[in-house]
């Protein structure tokens, strides 16, 4: 066991800022499906671009505003991908109690999963330099919004976070490296506490890279940022404890395919060994995986841990989210409602198409939300 | 908790490709600089950079077809194969999942970018390749590496801009001395282009033709590219399988600035200092020499070297930026500085600042090693990384006592 302990959380998502909103439309979704109905379908996403897009609707927060959240001063070059990070990481201290000050900053830090950072930013900063007359005549204030970890490093400066600063990128796998990132941080005692979490941004460049490479799901945007701390937390980091990281185990099927479910399953037994676990307690797989009939996770997953557990695949609510489909996962996991037993067990999968496979094992206290506190 | 000997090397560089023409550079005191070729810059008043043109993949490579992956990816794989090579290490006498892979960059897979933004301002966003987006995922650095070697065990990359590769190597380093893995290829590695030679211009901080760290007249970077892998293992490991060791890492320290997105904080460099010492188990006046992030801007070289004041008070040891002789390789930038502080440590020698004529009054007391290498014995090393975001990464590494 990590020993690693989240003391609260928070999403910025297609159903809005902050957990309650997400716990909402969880609820929702719930009475949906008892009643037999539909999902909450995508919307119009076309006020998000000037440029066509593949498809009018997708899974996008089309009303928010960084403004509205941390006023103009110091966010007026954000990019998307940014400022929902920004404001999820806000949301995240703000919910797990934590105030940051002169006496803790430099013991918490962030680490946030992306795939390539914004891909509209890079992709706008080389554009300027091929229409532009003058090709370096681009706009040097916007330069790191072009370097991936800019989410992260914008991040500490707006809360004053001096500790491990880190960026993986990953992509589908981003969030649980970051999860294993933030826990060995954590660990190995470079910090007391970290945020961790992913984001992606809804924007042209990505709906057409989902639409042209095939994916059968809208695209999503999301940011999802967690507080951890060691079980023995400073009181700064949070009075609540409402789940434990028990174990993260990565590993590579180098060419993907078969390699990959190899990898993956043997991901899983190491997770559930670490863990200390008895895997027929695993009451709930949440995937990555995107179709209905995609169990390129959940088969290799079921098959270590030796059942058929309920499985969620979050890119059913919330589109094609990239690195950000991790967080949500586990957001949705501890925002659903406790049913029964104190405790639940929920495995947590990814998987890239180059093979790359990773696993979380997190147990979730139940009534230990907000309302508990 | 484990040891970590440094027992692989795997430079592509433009001042060398593998270990032995990299050292010889490194002594020779070469530059790397050279008119660009990789894109069009005619448009541009600055055209020079530190690119690889020598870099023929097909050549390194024997598992990943070069088509199917973008060139950062390519210098990944090809330097993990250059450190495996120069290893000894016979791949079949570890469990292929207790070997994993850790690369640092800066933008990942900007010339795929590159090439599907001028496909779509060609012929808008339907035009974009499929095959090119599907390569543009900056994971698949690391993932190059291991498919490349067939290696199981974990794949990440960190996206920690230009102190990347110490942030690599640091997690590397967790990830032996708490027994996830036995081996690890970690490092760094980047690609010139367009807009990275565009950005740092409009910053005003990319110069001429060649890049002076530490001299009174230093006026900018120079962009530069490379793959830089270092083969990282236990200690009981290399012992046990007689291997060849360059050094020991001691430890290492990051923190974030929190404070400005591009300009360096001395404050907080300082601090980083400190907290890789006091991780490292290392003293200011145990160490012999300091590799230094160097960019050559007037702002980094002032702050880094008033930062190594602050911490080493009047022992300052030689500080030497490699940047001058392969540019501000990015991503791979710490990579290369590890990898030239281990071979100061295995040889005996310090590498040089190259460019440099005029001692900047600002910076007195700071022996900048000009551009001659100096032999001399090295028994710790402090490869220092710093970046964007205020990402700040510190590596030491030691001789094995």
């Amino acid at each position: 066991m990590s020993g690693v302990v989240i003391t609260g959380w928070s999403t910025v998502s297609p159903a809005g800022v902050g957990r309650a909103a997400l716990t909402e439309r969880l609820t929702a979704d719930v009475v949906a499906a008892a009643a037999s109905t539909e999902p909450p379908p995508p919307v119009d996403v076309t006020g998000l671009s000037d440029e066509p897009l593949p498809s009018t609707t997708g899974h996008a927060l089309v009303d928010f505003d960084v403004r509205a959240h941390l006023g103009r001063k110091g966010t007026s070059f954000y990019d998307r991908a940014t400022a929902l990070a920004v404001v999820a990481c806000g949301e995240a201290l703000s919910d797990a109690g934590v105030l940051v000050d002169d006496s803790n900053r430099a013991r918490l830090g962030v680490v946030l999963g992306t795939s390539l950072g914004s891909f509209r930013s890079t992709s706008d900063y080389t554009r300027d330099t091929l229409v532009q007359e003058k090709p370096y005549l681009v706009n040097p204030v916007l330069f790191p919004n072009t370097v991936m970890n800019c989410a992260a490093g914008q991040a500490a400066i707006r809360h004053g976070l001096r500790g491990v600063n880190a960026t993986v990128a990953t992509g589908p796998l981003a969030f649980l490296d970051a999860l294993r990132y933030g826990t060995n941080a954590i660990t190995r005692g470079y910090v007391d506490a970290m945020l961790v979490g992913a984001v992606e941004e809804f924007s042209p460049h990505r709906a057409w890279n989902t639409w042209l490479t095939g994916r059968q799901v809208p695209t999503g945007e999301a940011a999802a940022v967690f507080l951890l701390t060691r079980a023995e937390q400073p009181a700064w980091a949070g009075p609540r404890r409402e789940a434990e990281v028990l174990a993260l185990a990565t590993a590579y099927g180098p060419g993907g395919g078969e390699s990959a479910d190899r990898a993956l399953t043997g991901c899983v037994s190491r997770a559930v060994r670490r863990a200390g676990v008895d895997p027929a307690q695993v009451s709930h797989v949440l995937t990555g995986e995107t179709g209905v009939d995609d169990t390129d996770e959940f088969a290799p997953a079921c098959a270590a841990l030796g059942h058929t557990p309920t499985r969620t695949r979050v890119g059913r609510l919330f589109g094609h989210c990239d690195a950000a489909t991790g967080g949500l996962a586990l957001a949705t996991f501890l925002a659903a409602e406790p049913v029964g037993a104190r405790t639940r067990l929920a495995l947590l999968t990814s998987r890239s198409p180059d093979g790359g496979t990773a696993a979380a094992i997190i147990r979730g206290w139940s009534g230990a939300g907000p309302a508990d506190r | 908790m484990n040891r970590v000997v440094v027992t692989g090397l795997g430079p592509v560089s433009s001042i060398g490709i593998g270990v032995s023409a990299f050292t010889d550079g490194l002594r020779e005191g070469r530059s790397g600089i050279s008119p660009i070729r990789s894109f069009d810059a005619s448009g541009f008043p600055r055209r020079n950079a530190g690119e690889v043109p020598d870099f023929r993949p097909e050549t390194l490579l024997r598992r990943i077809e070069p088509t199917r992956w973008g060139r950062s990816s390519q210098f990944a794989a090809a330097a993990a194969r250059l450190a495996l090579a120069d290893s000894g290490l016979d791949p079949a006498t570890v469990a292929p999942d207790r070997v994993g892979a850790v690369v640092g960059t800066t933008s990942g897979e900007s010339v795929v970018v590159e090439t599907v933004t001028a496909q779509q301002v060609e012929g808008g966003f339907a035009a974009m390749d499929p095959e090119l987006l599907g390569q543009m995922a900056a994971g698949r650095l690391a993932h190059a590496v291991s498919t490349e070697l067939e290696l199981a065990g974990e794949s990440l990359t960190l996206a920690t801009a230009c102190s990347a590769s110490n942030y690599a190597i640091g997690y590397a380093y967790d990830t032996l001395v708490t027994g996830e893995a036995d081996v690890m290829f970690a490092g760094g590695a980047d690609s010139v282009c367009r807009w990275a030679h565009a950005g740092f211009f409009r910053l005003g901080a990319l110069t001429a033709d060649a890049c002076s760290p530490f001299d009174r007249d230093r006026s900018g970077i120079l962009t530069g590219e490379g793959g830089a892998m270092l083969l990282l293992e236990t200690l009981d490991h290399a012992r046990t399988r007689g291997a060849r060791i360059y050094g020991e890492v001691l430890g290492y320290g990051v923190n974030c600035d929190a404070n400005h997105p591009v300009a360096p904080d001395r404050a907080s460099i300082a601090e980083c200092m400190r907290t890789a010492h006091r991780n490292a188990a290392v003293k200011p006046e145990d160490v012999d020499y300091i590799c230094a992030h160097g960019t050559g801007t007037p702002a980094n070289d002032s702050v880094e070297a008033q930062a190594i004041f602050d911490v080493f008070g009047d022992r300052v040891p030689p500080v030497s930026s490699i940047k001058s002789m392969i540019g501000h390789t990015m991503g791979a930038a710490s990579g290369f500085g590890a990898i030239a502080g281990a071979l100061a440590i295995t040889h005996g020698f310090l590498p040089p600042t190259i460019n440099w004529t005029t001692p900047d009054p600002a910076l007195a007391g700071l022996d900048p090693v000009p551009n001659t290498a100096r032999e001399t014995g090295v028994r710790v090393v402090q490869n220092n990384g710093f970046a964007f975001g205020g990402n700040n990464a510190i590596v030491l590494i030691g001789a094995v006592e």
